[in-house]
């Protein structure tokens, strides 16, 4: 049984803003929402990166206590997006608690915020009783499932949990997870996507492994440049992103309101090496999605591409995406507007791509003023363009070799 | 402490840590507070920093079956006089 699966609702909290109007604003007038690092006394003075994609729209979070007690910060990113989804669908409590719906949805390593103060305990602790200031529920707000778990705890959602912590193609996964388990009668819905909280020790890690951009900390909204032959590398950033996906059936039943269609989905690995940019890989993902959704790679109008703004990372996409598509489809590296969003950003990209295919324009990358010979034989989005999308295909890649691609159709 | 002192404790607990004011002494606090087990540890832990001393594990296993603030009180009650930190007055 093989069921078309479409998107009914969809919510996300980014850099550049909180709601569809925000963010369909900034991708038209070039708003980049990447900030100064805030400081704070653990990492922040050793950190050669002193930006950040920032959060700062105001949210205003109406939780109960007893929903509030298990949530880290991740977690009320997550509900919040999730709550509006469920209430722009449209779907009645007695569906939601049925079974029918499932949840997929995760972040790259639960709250870090949570995890930083225990350890704070633990190694600050002088006797026994200190120790019991790491609360009872801290293991609740930082373990890896922790938004998927407040999820269903919230709504109270029976059907299954799908929590993939897969580093950058956390919500890409879970976007294409709750797309095979409805396509595949598993389940009626799903709850999709992936959220992650600001975080220091992250851009930790990838300064540590020089792949942080250092070059504009003193003008911060000049990277990420995806594709630029002026990029340094990727930007850290937080946000959230929720889809609902339905069976086309029920959701024409129902009257809901059809926001478009997802037609693919496929994920590899390279199996080798856990950080480099893989060629055959990346292209493997690429032509095999394609294959598989059974897309002539001709028809795709649009590439949301992962392009984090790497020095080798932009170079093999590129690459791959000529080899597959060759220089019909549009490019563009939303990226460049949110810094990279972690385990939210297929969800992210996913949502700006489908705010794109609905209003019919196609927002530029941003920072690319020179492209980077390398990165040339694609077709790059350089300024707003005024462009119908029938079917745009959202690229993810992550550390230890996740790659993914998910197919998204205009609905008609 | 007092009797008086340990209602007045658990009332600030209650207050504090679970955003419940004037509580009903005599209401089931899952059914009426939507008490659940997370509260539960997270009471036993306000419980032993307001003894100053750690309850033992035989100890919290006698919490299990507690349902009302008043059981909670004669709880801390109980366990004050095991210490010698209850006075009757």
């Amino acid at each position: 049984m093989e069921r078309r699966v479409v998107i009914t609702a969809m919510s996300a909290i980014t850099p550049i803003g909180y709601g569809k109007d925000r963010i369909v604003s900034s991708l038209l007038n070039g708003v980049s929402g990447v900030r100064p690092l805030r400081e704070e006394e653990f990492l922040s003075p050793f950190i050669h990166c002193k930006v950040y994609g920032t959060v700062e729209d105001p949210i205003a979070y109406d939780f109960t206590r007893n929903q509030r007690k298990t949530m880290g910060p991740v977690a009320y990113y997550a509900c919040q997006v999730a709550k509006e989804v469920l209430e722009q669908s449209g779907l009645k409590d007695d569906f939601i608690r049925s079974g029918r719906l499932g949840v997929a949805f995760g972040s790259i390593h639960g709250s870090p915020t949570v995890q930083r103060n225990i350890y704070r305990i633990f190694f600050g602790a002088r006797d026994k009783i200190a120790i019991k200031e790491i609360g009872a529920v801290d293991y609740l707000k930082s373990m890896v499932h922790t938004t998927a778990a407040n999820i269903t705890k919230m709504f109270g959602i029976t059907g299954r949990v799908i929590s993939s912590g897969t580093a950058c193609t956390t919500s890409s996964q879970s976007i294409g997870f709750g797309y095979e388990a409805v396509k595949f009668g598993l389940q009626d819905a799903m709850l999709c996507g992936g959220a992650d909280e600001y975080d220091t020790t992250t851009v930790a890690v990838f300064d540590n492994l020089l792949a942080c951009s250092t070059a504009f900390n003193e003008t911060p909204q000049k990277t990420p440049r995806p594709f630029d032959k002026d990029r340094d590398g990727l930007v850290v950033g937080e946000g959230a992103g929720a889809v609902l996906l339905e069976e086309y059936e029920f959701a024409k039943k129902r009257g809901a309101d059809i926001l478009g269609e997802v037609v693919g989905f496929y994920c590899n690995n390279n199996g080798g090496d856990m950080i480099l940019p893989n060629l055959k890989g990346i292209t493997n993902t690429l032509k095999y999605g394609t294959e598989s959704a059974k897309i002539p790679p001709r028809d795709v109008d649009l590439i949301s591409a992962h392009a984090t703004a790497t020095k080798m990372g932009d170079i093999i996409e590129a690459q791959a995406i000529h080899d597959v598509f060759g220089d019909h489809p549009y490019v563009v590296g939303l990226k460049s507007y949110t810094g990279h969003t972690m385990a939210a950003c297929g969800a992210i990209e996913t949502i700006m791509t489908l705010y794109m295919m609905r209003e019919g324009f196609i927002a530029p990358t941003l920072n690319l003023d020179a492209v980077d010979e390398r990165c040339a034989m694609i077709r790059h989005v350089r300024q707003v363009i005024e462009h119908p999308v029938r079917l745009a295909a959202v690229q993810n890649f992550a550390f230890g070799g996740v790659n993914t691609i998910l197919f998204i159709k205009k609905f008609s | 402490m007092t009797r008086q002192d340990i209602e007045r404790e658990v009332i600030a607990v209650f207050h504090r840590e679970f955003e419940i004011d004037n509580p009903d002494f005599d209401a089931d606090l899952r059914e009426t507070y939507e008490f659940d087990s997370i509260d539960a540890i997270e009471l036993l832990l306000a419980i032993e920093t307001f003894l100053g001393e750690e309850i033992s594990q035989a100890e919290k296993k006698q919490a299990i079956g507690i349902r009302t603030i008043r059981q909670i009180c004669d709880y801390i009650e109980t366990l004050a006089k095991k210490r010698d930190l209850f006075s009757p007055a």
